[in-house]
């Protein structure tokens, strides 16, 4: 019955203990870290392609209307969300970003929702003068029985 | 006045508060060692100070399936066996009782301890605590062997007029006279025969299977919380202390010198030494053992060294 | 007097037990290398022990599946008070992606009140100690309330 690591226990008795101090020295992540989630809702189009490749379906959208225009509110819940990074890849503007904070601990589930909103006003209507609308009108008859005799001219089956 | 004097040994001195702390004092000094040793920074040495009062504070459950009456006095048995045997232990040339046969009476309380675990075991009405206390059973059997023949070796030894004595006045004076036991060269084995008995008695890695902690789910502890658990761990602090302090009433005794305070300081340094060695260190380095190869260890390595020593004292060395 | 001493012990000395219900075990591995010297929680107090009668804090991980619910419930009643319960990761409560499975029983609030939340998945070593300490801070209140 050998009796092995006695040399390593008692030299290890003497040297410094290899604990990282938590709480005392906080500790930095690396590059590419996905963390707590940030939105930038001024760079958001309302395009909606982060809630059709959320995999588990963590991300809402409320759309009120207001005086303005829409408003719009995007709502990520983080107790859900498994970091996948997906949304980031697929925004178009950038809007979404993972950073590096990695602690989230609560008491009240609320606290972990990350929210953003934006106001989208609808397009201006352009105004078209009584010439510029008869001129569409013709248009669109011309192009309508074109069509007509482009289908009687076909041989009888 | 001789009743305050008692009841001054039973509660204070060699009794109940000085045993508890010392022995909390112990257990603690070994979880910091055994984690620097592992390379890690560990608890504080009060820690289980902390553990104690803790489960004071917590909720007892009693489970429907177990005995009401002997499931509460298992543990103060235990207890109170503990601080009895701790007033017959000296303390280089003070005892608080002594008489003609110490070492008998110690040999029988030591045993009452595991007992109360196996009978706190068996009124839990666990099929868990079932299997830890057949364990404890096996263990028990094991480690008794080597320690009677440690005991009566010494005894032989220090016997003057060629008998055998059992008592700890004579056994002192001797060391008194001739240097401590260690010093004679045929004691060295029986010696580290008996280094090797104290963590099994104790309960601690490599030798813990009857409180094995992920197999089990602790064994004959199972069912227990709140104060009654904090009684069978305070029971386990103290149980260090009285062994350890009979190592070195054994081997290492004497005269000492004549200032009690002195005398103790010396005492708990030793504890601690000794605590160290037959302890921490083997608890840091080794995997826990399978009941059978336990058995077969006490049986063979420890009672060859004990039985060694017997006969070079018997042959008059 | 003894009052204010035990008080002040609970928050020194948790004991921890943990619970999986049907989790991918990435969760389990983040807490068991908490106890590891590099990130060692035993200088703060916290053991794992062995059996939820003697736990104080108990860490749930894994969306509660049909399976393991009724083991849950009764290894849940098994704890004496005081006591905190932690879900770890994002399964136990908004069930990640498993939400509407045939499988799974749903949130973990519908068996327990949950009191802290730790979110990640997984989630750091760090985050995991500092979830704890907080379980431990709130474990203090409770015996102070009682």
């Amino acid at each position: 019955m050998g009796l092995p690591f006695i040399k390593e226990a008692i030299t290890q008795l003497f040297s410094k203990p290899s604990t990282e101090k938590y709480p005392l020295v906080k500790k930095e992540v690396s590059d590419g870290f996905r963390g707590k989630l940030v939105f930038h809702p001024e760079l958001c189009i309302n395009c909606g392609m982060c809630m059709r490749v959320c995999a588990p379906q963590a991300i809402t959208r409320t759309i009120e209307k207001t005086e303005e225009g829409d408003r719009i509110t995007m709502e990520f819940h983080m107790g859900s969300c498994t970091f996948c990074s997906m949304c980031a890849d697929f925004c178009s503007k950038n809007s979404i970003e993972l950073s590096k904070e990695y602690s989230m601990v609560v008491t009240n589930e609320d606290d972990l929702k990350v929210r953003g909103s934006f106001i989208k006003k609808a397009p201006p209507k352009k105004e078209l003068s009584p010439e510029q609308l008869a001129k569409l009108k013709a248009a669109k008859a011309a192009k309508d029985g074109k069509a007509e005799e482009e289908f009687d001219s076909c041989p009888d089956a | 006045m001789q009743i305050l004097l008692d009841l001054f040994y039973v509660l204070i001195f060699p009794g109940f508060l000085f045993c508890a702390v010392v022995g909390l004092l112990l257990a603690g000094i070994d979880r910091k060692i055994v984690a620097r040793m592992q390379k890690r920074m560990g608890p504080p040495i009060v820690q289980p100070f902390y553990d104690f009062f803790k489960l004071l504070g917590k909720e007892t459950i009693i489970p429907h399936a177990a005995s009401r009456g002997v499931f509460i006095a298992a543990p103060l048995l235990g207890l109170v066996s503990l601080v009895v045997m701790a007033l017959f232990i000296p303390v280089f040339g003070f005892t608080a009782f002594s008489g003609v046969a110490d070492l008998i009476v110690i040999l029988y309380l030591l045993t009452i301890p595991a007992a109360a675990i196996i009978v706190g075991g068996a009124a839990s009405g666990s099929p868990y605590a079932g299997v830890g206390i057949s364990r404890e059973m096996v263990a028990i059997v094991a480690y008794e062997l080597p320690l009677i023949i440690v005991l009566l070796t010494v005894g032989k030894k220090a016997a003057l007029d060629g008998g055998i004595t059992f008592s700890f006045t004579e056994i002192q004076a001797y060391q008194a006279e001739f240097g401590s036991m260690l010093s004679h060269w045929s004691m060295i084995p029986a010696a580290v025969a008996m280094l090797l008995v104290i963590p099994s008695e104790v309960g601690s890695h490599p030798f813990d299977v009857a409180e094995a902690e992920t197999e089990i789910c602790e064994g004959p502890l199972v069912e227990y919380s709140g104060s009654l658990l904090g009684i069978y761990k305070l029971n386990h602090a103290i149980k260090m202390f009285i062994l350890t302090a009979l190592f070195a009433a054994l081997f290492l005794g004497g005269a000492g010198s004549g200032i009690l305070i002195v005398d103790v300081l010396l005492l708990l340094l030793i504890c601690t030494v000794v605590t160290i060695l037959s302890m921490s260190l083997p608890h840091a380095i080794s995997a826990r053992l399978k009941v059978e190869k336990m058995f077969k260890f006490y049986w063979t390595l420890v009672t060859v060294l004990a039985v060694i020593s017997l006969v070079l004292v018997w042959m008059g060395f | 007097m003894f009052k204010k001493i035990i008080d002040n012990s609970m928050a020194k000395s948790p004991w921890i037990y943990h619970i999986n219900t049907g989790s991918c075990n990435g969760c389990d591995i983040e807490l068991v290398s908490v106890i590891t010297p590099r990130y060692d929680a035993e200088r703060m107090g916290f053991k794992l022990t062995g059996t939820p009668r003697h736990a104080d804090i108990v860490v749930v991980s894994g969306p509660v599946t049909s399976q393991s619910k009724e083991r849950l419930v009764r290894t849940l009643a098994q704890v004496p008070e005081p006591r905190v319960i932690v879900s770890l990761g994002s399964c136990p409560r908004p069930c990640n992606v498993f939400k509407g499975s045939y499988s799974v029983e749903g949130p973990l609030d519908k068996f327990c009140e949950v009191d802290v939340s730790v979110a990640g998945c997984t989630p750091k070593p760090e985050a995991i100690i500092d979830g704890l300490a907080l379980a431990a801070q709130i474990l203090k209140e409770k015996r102070r309330q009682k």
